[in-house]
């Protein structure tokens, strides 16, 4: 039996012609949506944060800064923005990479990568400000950035404790890895103290109260203790099988103690010993991503099997972490010196 | 697409497979073997002419043979080790196909008997160069010390000739040689030096067993297991492809054939595949050499010393068939226990439907153990122990096709029901015990009058078990069915007669009247003979063989190496 769609168009005169809605149908992958939505987030963010301000005269309300006081804390500002930028990447791209591993199995796990891009955007511009007094933007964002770390700790620490074994090494290697979140929070820390010491007192720069280079450079050192555990943890999971997995271990925690010993000399004393161990940090962190590179060779397939072993082997983005924390401790020691360089 | 790289040699046409047949024409000749971690490739190898007498000839190339062979040759002897069997390729002869793979197989004809035959073939015997391990589950675990004063300390089996701190020190050496991946901490026996790699990510299977084990509440941990959770030279951690017993095509498992004989090759020894030795040969109370079949025709190999490693069958049907006027009743065998006391270790398990996904197929077979009943000699209440010996019981991860053969044959399940049984494979979650069974001089392996391809007589495998041995069954099998339906196993069932390994037929021991080989394990009868593999085992244990039967070989080549002026 001939159905109505079969008929010539003059024939069915008595029915009305159908027409299907229009669908648009594309075939996107949601790692893009998702990349999408997080390049888009930092990108209000960078605009939310307004013109980046050139040095010029400080607002006046009546008093005049030194210009030497000044440029040390915008430069140390600046910097620690640097600092801040270099782990809200390394955690973009590597909670990326990770929890598409995880194949987003909780949603939540979307938030690390568009809370790190709003990081990274609100770092990076301020990064480019050079003009002392804070953006509130900015402050906003990596406040955000602090308070989503800790959370995402909480999770990843419920994540481990659930598992059958509990608390055990087996679970610490291989649930969702109990030190990353912290990353973040690093990398928001770094961007608020970036805006208080834009606001500080360039005489005499005060965080908390008490001075700004002292509590920095322990503060830096601290994180390098915490990043070098976490480093740690996953490097004895790999049973440090090359022994260059031994180096950020051992010059990390060594250039920590630089940092605290730093923070006890006199103020504007000369700190070479320690710029030198921030930038050993900074430059091994670099250089941790070659080697994690020939690891990734070194799985099954290597690179021609980049789809399975940039996921499954030692992670790209991982070590530039450590230089993002020593480019902190080298706006500590700026503050230290109390001079650019 | 394919990217290119992706996989091995039988995955990706790009790379093409190896145009020569292993399976027909040997492989290591020409002054060259075949080079395992790269494809295509070579590496040269020392060889000997039949005339030439030298220092060593090493029957089987298998965890004993294969260990000893490198160690001798690291020592600076002359050595040719023989194997039935072709010289694999791993990345280009092993193919994701369980039937494919039965090539590893030794699948020559045996005759079985006794109250319960033994299945011969796929679980327990290999026929490639390395032996068994190139298919074994790769579970490396050591004995318990007092299993070696079995009979002293625990009143049942016999005693070692070795003592189990010397057995500790071997058993670290082959640890580090193997790269063993295992927990940070062990649960069970003296200290051990922590695991030169770190244990792999466990399964759903094996958090089956964590589950059950905790609320029975005894420990587990994550298997120790000869696969390499992070590189090693030329070989990348595993995959997680679940092939291991059929063959691992990457290389991670660290089989005798990719980690002693390359190490052998370097130090010159030669080895020759698809050379099956039919018969020792003996002169004024010595052993001269060994006759072999390779390339169509018997040659004699000339040596000082011959070592027999072809595991627990073809070692006592080699010594078996070697008889001759000075030595009527086969070699070695004035105690006349050569092919007797063959031990197999149970291996028995119960399955159960979960609700929620399993896959136990993902990653190594055998990811969780414990070893609770190999250390807890009383056990309390409906557990208290009336049997001597233990077990250790292990997650499982069977492949479709060997899954599919265990309803068909373990539950008589065909047709419809089967493939409705199969729909739930991906659901199925067991624990599967390795049993200490106790040796017995009846379970035995003698010649029958069959002769096989090479016009050999065929062993006659003799076995049954004792009533220890059925109370060790029983009380395995409630508890493991305890423990699974504890982790959420519904319909639950026991797989009652399978079992695996084999040892015993040529024990060590003190004394020429109740063993075959003394502690070094050359035998009593003829000092320039030896015999290397399972074979020697006094008792099995409750944990797999091969790591034992490797720290053996270890310390046999020491033993060989210090008393060589004699």
């Amino acid at each position: 039996m001939p159905t109505p769609s079969d008929r010539g168009p003059g024939s069915g005169s008595v029915l009305k012609r159908r027409v299907a809605p229009v669908r648009v149908e594309a075939a996107i992958h949601p790692v893009v949506v998702l990349a999408a939505v997080a390049a888009a987030a930092g990108l209000l963010t960078w605009f939310a944060a307004g013109r980046s301000k050139r040095l010029g005269p400080a607002p006046s309300e009546g008093r005049r800064y030194a210009p030497r006081g000044s440029a040390v804390t915008a430069s140390a500002a600046q910097r620690l923005n640097h600092a801040s930028s270099m782990l809200a990447a390394s955690v973009l791209f590597d909670s990326g990479l990770e929890h598409y591993r995880g194949q987003f199995f909780n949603r939540v796990m979307y938030t690390p990568i568009i809370v790190s891009s709003i990081t990274f955007a609100s770092s990076l511009h301020g990064a480019g400000d050079t003009d002392p007094g804070s953006s509130r933007v900015r402050h906003a964002a990596q406040a955000l950035a602090g308070l989503t770390g800790l959370i995402g700790f909480g999770y990843h620490a419920y994540n481990v404790g659930k598992r059958e074994g509990g608390y055990s090494f087996q679970n610490l290697f291989y649930s969702a890895p109990i030190g990353a979140p912290m990353a973040l929070t690093l990398a928001g820390l770094l961007g608020v103290v970036a805006e208080r010491v834009r606001d500080a007192n360039p005489q005499a720069p005060r965080l908390g109260g008490l001075p700004a280079g002292r509590v920095l450079a322990l503060a830096t050192a601290g994180m390098l203790a915490g990043t070098t555990l976490e480093a740690g943890l996953l490097h004895f999971r790999g049973a440090f099988q090359n022994p260059a997995m031994f180096v950020p271990v051992t010059l990390p925690p060594l250039a920590a103690a630089l940092l605290v010993r730093a923070a006890g000399k006199p103020e504007g004393a000369s700190q070479v010993g320690a710029t030198w161990g921030m930038w050993a940090v900074s430059a091994m962190g670099i250089g941790g991503v070659a080697f994690h590179a020939y690891g990734v060779a070194r799985m099954m397939g290597g690179f021609d099997n980049w789809r399975q072993n940039l996921i499954d082997g030692p992670p790209l983005p991982a070590p530039p972490s450590f230089s993002g924390v020593a480019l902190g401790g080298l706006a500590a020691l700026e503050l230290l010196e109390h001079r650019p360089f | 697409m394919r990217i290119p790289g992706l996989g091995n040699a039988a995955d990706n046409p790009q790379h093409g497979t190896p145009g020569d047949d292993p399976e027909h024409h040997p492989r290591a000749r020409d002054g060259r073997a075949p080079n395992v971690m790269r494809i295509g490739e070579w590496v040269p190898m020392r060889q000997h002419r039949d005339e030439d007498e030298v220092d060593f000839a090493i029957v089987g190339t298998g965890a004993g043979g294969g260990t000893l062979a490198c160690r001798l040759a690291e020592y600076g002897f002359s050595v040719v080790a023989f194997d039935a069997g072709p010289y694999f390729r791993p990345l280009e002869d092993f193919a994701s196909d369980e039937s494919h793979q039965s090539k590893l197989y030794w699948t020559d004809e045996r005759i079985v008997d006794g109250e319960n035959p033994l299945q011969m073939g796929s679980n327990n015997s290999g026929k490639a160069v390395g032996g068994s391990t190139v298919h074994y589950a790769m579970v490396a675990l050591r004995f318990r010390p007092e299993w070696f004063k079995a009979r002293t300390l625990m009143g049942y089996g016999a005693d070692w000739p070795i003592d189990w701190r010397e057995m500790w020190h071997y058993y670290d050496q082959v640890e580090d040689d193997l790269k063993i991946s295992g927990p940070v901490s062990y649960p069970w026996g003296p200290h051990r030096r922590r695991y030169h790699r770190r244990a792999h990510e466990v399964n759903a299977a094996a958090k089956v067993l964590a589950r059950g084990a905790e609320a029975m509440g005894i420990d587990w941990t994550p298997t120790p297991l000869a696969t390499i959770s992070a590189p090693r030279g030329d070989a990348p951690p595993c995959v997680y492809r679940g092939f291991c017993t059929l063959g691992c095509s990457t290389n991670a498992k660290q089989s005798v054939l990719v980690t002693y004989l390359p190490r052998a090759l370097k130090a010159g020894a030669e080895i020759r595949d698809l050379a099956m030795v039919g018969r020792i040969e003996t002169r004024n109370g010595r052993a001269t050499g060994v006759h072999y079949h390779r390339e169509g025709r018997w040659r004699f190999q000339r040596a000082k010393n011959v070592v027999v490693a072809g595991y627990a069958i073809e070692t006592p049907r080699l010594l078996l068939m070697s008889a001759n006027q000075e030595f009527p009743d086969g070699l070695a065998n004035s105690s006349g226990l050569v092919g007797k006391n063959l031990m197999v270790q149970g291996n028995q398990a119960v399955w159960g439907v979960f609700d929620e996904e399993i896959r136990s197929y993902k990653g190594p077979p055998s990811l969780a153990i414990s070893e609770h009943w190999n250390y807890d000699d009383e056990g309390r209440g409906a557990f208290a122990k009336d049997f001597f010996g233990g077990y250790s019981y292990m997650s499982q991860g069977p492949l479709p096709q060997l899954w599919a053969n265990t309803q068909a044959s373990a539950r008589g399940l065909w047709g419809e029901a089967l493939v409705a049984e199969m729909q739930r494979y991906n659901h199925v979650a067991g624990l599967k015990v390795v049993s200490e069974y106790m040796p017995q001089e009846r379970n035995r392996v003698t010649l029958s009058d069959v002769e096989d391809q090479y016009g050999l007589p065929v062993a006659r495998i003799t076995y049954s078990w004792c009533d220890n041995d059925k109370a060790l069954n029983r009380h395995a099998l409630k508890f493991l069915r305890q423990a699974l339906e504890a982790a959420g196993g519904r319909e639950v069932w026991d797989q009652s007669d399978d079992t695996c390994h084999l040892n015993g037929t040529a024990r060590m021991g003190h004394d020429p009247r109740t063993s075959v080989v003394d502690a070094d394990c050359r035998s009593w009868d003829i000092p320039n003979l030896w015999i290397c593999d399972g074979s020697v085992f006094p008792t099995v244990g409750g944990v797999n063989p091969s790591l034992t039967v490797q720290a053996v070989a270890l310390r046999t080549a020491d033993r060989i190496f210090a008393t060589r002026a004699t």
